[in-house]
């Protein structure tokens, strides 16, 4: 299994480049329609339950850090249970991409090319997913660590493109829909850490110094990713209102189009969708990775080459249904994919750990995984 | 594998051929860089009238430059049951897709502000193209007469009018009012939006014929219209407008005249600086009071008075507090009295204070505003007299 190792900062950069797609283009959105202002907050908080969950991923692989969930699975409970495993993580992926291609064409079909087809996005998106999942996860945590770097370029521009027009007043009163609601709302960043999670479970046994660090690298995957995507909720908060933020699909696009630098430099969100759209990519090649592989075990293939052609046709067909229509792509955004990530997030580790703990003299005997 | 490889790099091939989805070339386009609207002749309709851009001709030079027509825009209208349908119409005359990426400013007419704006920020914020920093301003003229006079020495009437709103706070009376601010206004639950207010004015002087003075129109920005929800409900005067910006822009500096303390006939200029406003809420027996304290340095910038300026410091100074203090009474007279719209955001600063109480007294906060008490202090203090000696005997 071992053939390949990605370095402790690819893995970070995995987790972030996963989780900020997303929580900066439509999640702080979702949140400022239902708690206003205090998106930041809930950010924060889902920040904290992102911790936990990564925390109990690592608990749960600790002992056997060659095995990822569904090798753990196969050794404490046969092939039948890794191949249910296998299947929860690749309906997990699946229903992501849902979220992933709302994000992706939208930020490009309806800011710069509205009379492209949806088809076009798709495809060429899961053309460049499924070229790198071909070239293997080592490729793939490249992209990420390239993705990340533009991240932080892309937080830099939307910085000093915004502050000008910052208005702290806008960010008051903190906590106007109390506590216990703005905690239900976090319940929607929880779904885009939840990708984090998910891919820490099939790839901690990659990890090159996952032994000597333990969860300390997935811990700071979910802060850094918290922290830079607090900075746009403050932003959008701030700037745009929580009023005006709650109008728009793509929060982060409205934001962009507001920042300019000085006279001369404005309507820059073009570069700024240049330097998103690689960890825009990197997302749908993880999904192609992900769901290949799952698909795989499933099917008990030792290499899940011959699936990226077959899971790119069904997350194709699958994206193509939930932003064909965006009455639907919204409802799907905000109703049903928390359920389906949410469930998957936080049962799928805790249920991995509690088997662990019962069956770990078995595990114990169980030869390493190959 | 090698029937993979093939099949990938067609397909990548095939995808190039995007490069000509949604394809706009630049010659091809009608860049507009001022709108106005207006209400139609039919009843319920609406006139859009769009000031396009001339390339050849919008150089930066005046008098018609070889191939040109000497006009550096291109001004058109045409109306519709929509702002979208009107913009529709416009394909019909202009031989170029019109572009709005580049527009300068959105100027409403009275009778259509008085209608309500709320499909007009609709249709400009659901627009990908438009800038969010668009300016938005009222005109009791012609909208598109308005859009089409060249003030000052741009080429482009728009792009000056984008430099008149640029300099809004050196000259202090009228609100930077953009589609940004607006749109946030127009949906809080604790402001109601502010706009500024643009009109014609003779300020010009033909160089051909200097003796008609005033023979041509200038466009000035100076006061603004007052909305409730979306409809504009009045106007604010310059002044009001000025008090109204230490509240909506932080207002720093500016030129008041006062009267000279020795001589009622001559006139004292002085120039406030590093003006800060703080306001504080209050609730108390269900009805809210405000605290608000203008604080403000300022500087002798020119004295008719025939005395020396030490002795007409502390004068200057009681004098420019009790001004400065009359004007915002009097706009907060006419946000509470007059117009019942807290256009001066005083709303937010309550229910950022009060977020609890807010939400049993904010779906009335018009009514309950005109109820509030305010409790007024100004504090200038005369600091300089510029490059003059500030000493005893220097006049």
């Amino acid at each position: 299994m071992k053939t390949f190792r990605i370095s402790n900062g690819m893995f970070i950069a995995m987790i972030v480049n996963l989780i900020f797609v997303k929580a900066i283009g439509v999640t702080q959105g979702e949140l400022a329609r239902v708690i206003g202002s205090d998106m930041w907050i809930a950010t924060f908080i889902g920040m904290l339950q992102g911790i936990v969950i990564m925390y109990i991923t690592y608990l749960a692989l600790r002992k056997t850090p060659d095995r990822d969930f569904i090798s753990l699975g196969s050794a404490m409970l046969g092939k039948w249970f890794a191949a249910l495993v296998a299947l929860v993580i690749f309906v997990f992926y699946l229903a992501a991409f849902g979220p992933i291609m709302i994000t992706y064409v939208y930020h490009l079909q309806e800011y710069f090319l509205p009379e492209a087809p949806i088809s076009l996005f798709i495809i060429a998106s899961l053309l460049v997913g499924a070229l790198g999942c071909y070239y293997g996860l080592e490729v793939i945590a490249r992209i990420a660590l390239v993705g990340l770097l533009f991240i932080f370029f892309l937080n830099g521009l939307i910085i000093i493109g915004s502050t000008h027009e910052f208005d702290m007043r806008n960010l008051l009163p903190v906590l106007e829909s109390g506590l216990p609601q703005t905690a239900a709302a976090s319940l929607h960043f929880d779904a885009d850490w939840a990708m984090a999670t998910m891919l820490a479970a099939l790839i901690y046994p990659h990890v090159k110094d996952v032994k000597k660090y333990g969860a300390k690298l997935g811990i700071i995957g979910i802060v850094t990713s918290g922290l830079i995507i607090v900075i746009w909720a403050i932003l959008e908060g701030a700037v745009l209102s929580g009023e005006v933020t709650a109008q728009y699909t793509l929060s982060c696009m409205k934001l962009a189009r507001n920042a300019h630098i000085g006279n001369f430099l404005q309507r820059y969100e073009m570069i700024m969708i240049a330097l998103y759209s690689i960890s825009a990519l990197f997302e749908v090649m993880f999904c192609v990775y992900a769901t290949s592989v799952c698909a795989s075990r499933v099917f008990a293939l030792k290499s899940n080459k011959p699936m990226i052609i077959p899971v790119c046709l069904i997350l194709g067909a699958f994206g193509y249904w939930v932003v064909d229509d965006h009455f639907w792509a919204l409802k799907y955004l905000e109703f049903y994919w928390p359920r389906v990530a949410l469930p998957i997030a936080f049962g799928l580790p805790v249920l991995l750990l509690l088997l662990r703990l019962l069956f770990g003299k078995k595990l114990q005997k169980a030869k390493p995984a190959t | 594998m090698r029937t993979f490889l093939l099949i990938l790099l067609f397909s990548s091939m095939l995808l190039l051929e995007s490069s000509c989805v949604g394809l706009r070339q630049i010659n091809e386009l009608a860049i507009v860089t001022a709108v106005g609207i207006d209400t139609g002749n039919k009843p319920g309709t609406v006139k859009l009238s769009a000031q396009i851009i001339r390339p050849a001709d919008a150089r930066g030079q005046t008098g018609a430059p070889a191939g040109g027509t000497g006009q550096p825009i291109y001004s058109i209208s045409a109306e519709g049951n929509t702002i979208f349908d009107a913009i529709r119409n416009l394909g019909r005359f202009s031989s170029r897709r019109v572009y709005w990426a580049h527009n300068f400013m959105i100027v409403l007419s009275e009778s259509y502000a008085r209608q309500g704006i709320r499909d007009m920020v609709d249709f400009f914020t659901r627009n990908h193209e438009l800038r969010m920093n668009t300016w938005v301003a009222v005109t009791s003229d012609k909208p598109d007469e308005l859009i089409s006079t060249i003030t000052g020495i741009e080429v482009v009437p728009g792009e000056a009018v984008d430099k008149l709103f640029r300099n809004n706070q050196v000259v202090g009376l009228a609100p930077g009012s953009n589609m940004m601010n607006l749109e946030e206004a127009l949906l809080s639950t604790s402001a109601q939006p502010v706009v500024a207010r643009l009109q014609l004015q003779p300020r010009g002087i033909s160089n051909k014929k200097p003796e008609e003075h005033g023979s041509l129109k200038q466009v000035e920005l100076a006061g603004a219209a007052v909305f409730r929800e979306d409809k504009m409900i009045g106007w604010l005067t310059p002044k009001e407008a000025r008090a109204a910006l230490f509240f909506l822009e932080k207002l720093e500096s500016g030129i008041e005249v006062i009267n000279c303390p020795n001589n009622e006939n001559r006139r004292l200029t002085l120039e406030f600086k590093n003006a800060h406003m703080s306001v504080k809420s209050f609730y108390e027996n269900e009805k809210p009071r405000f605290q608000i304290r203008l604080k403000s340095a300022a500087d002798i910038v020119e004295s008719g008075c025939n005395v020396p300026v030490e002795q007409l410091r502390d004068a200057a100074d009681a004098s420019l507090e009790k001004l400065m203090k009359q004007r915002i009474e009097n706009v907060l007279d006419k946000a509470q009295k007059q117009h019942h719209s807290d256009f001066l955001k005083l709303g937010d600063i309550f229910r950022n204070k009060y977020p609890q109480e807010w939400k049993r007294v904010g779906k009335d906060w018009n009514q309950i505003f005109a109820e509030a008490k305010f409790e007024i202090e100004t504090n200038v203090d005369v600091k300089s007299a510029v490059v003059k000696a500030a000493g005893d005997g220097i006049k």
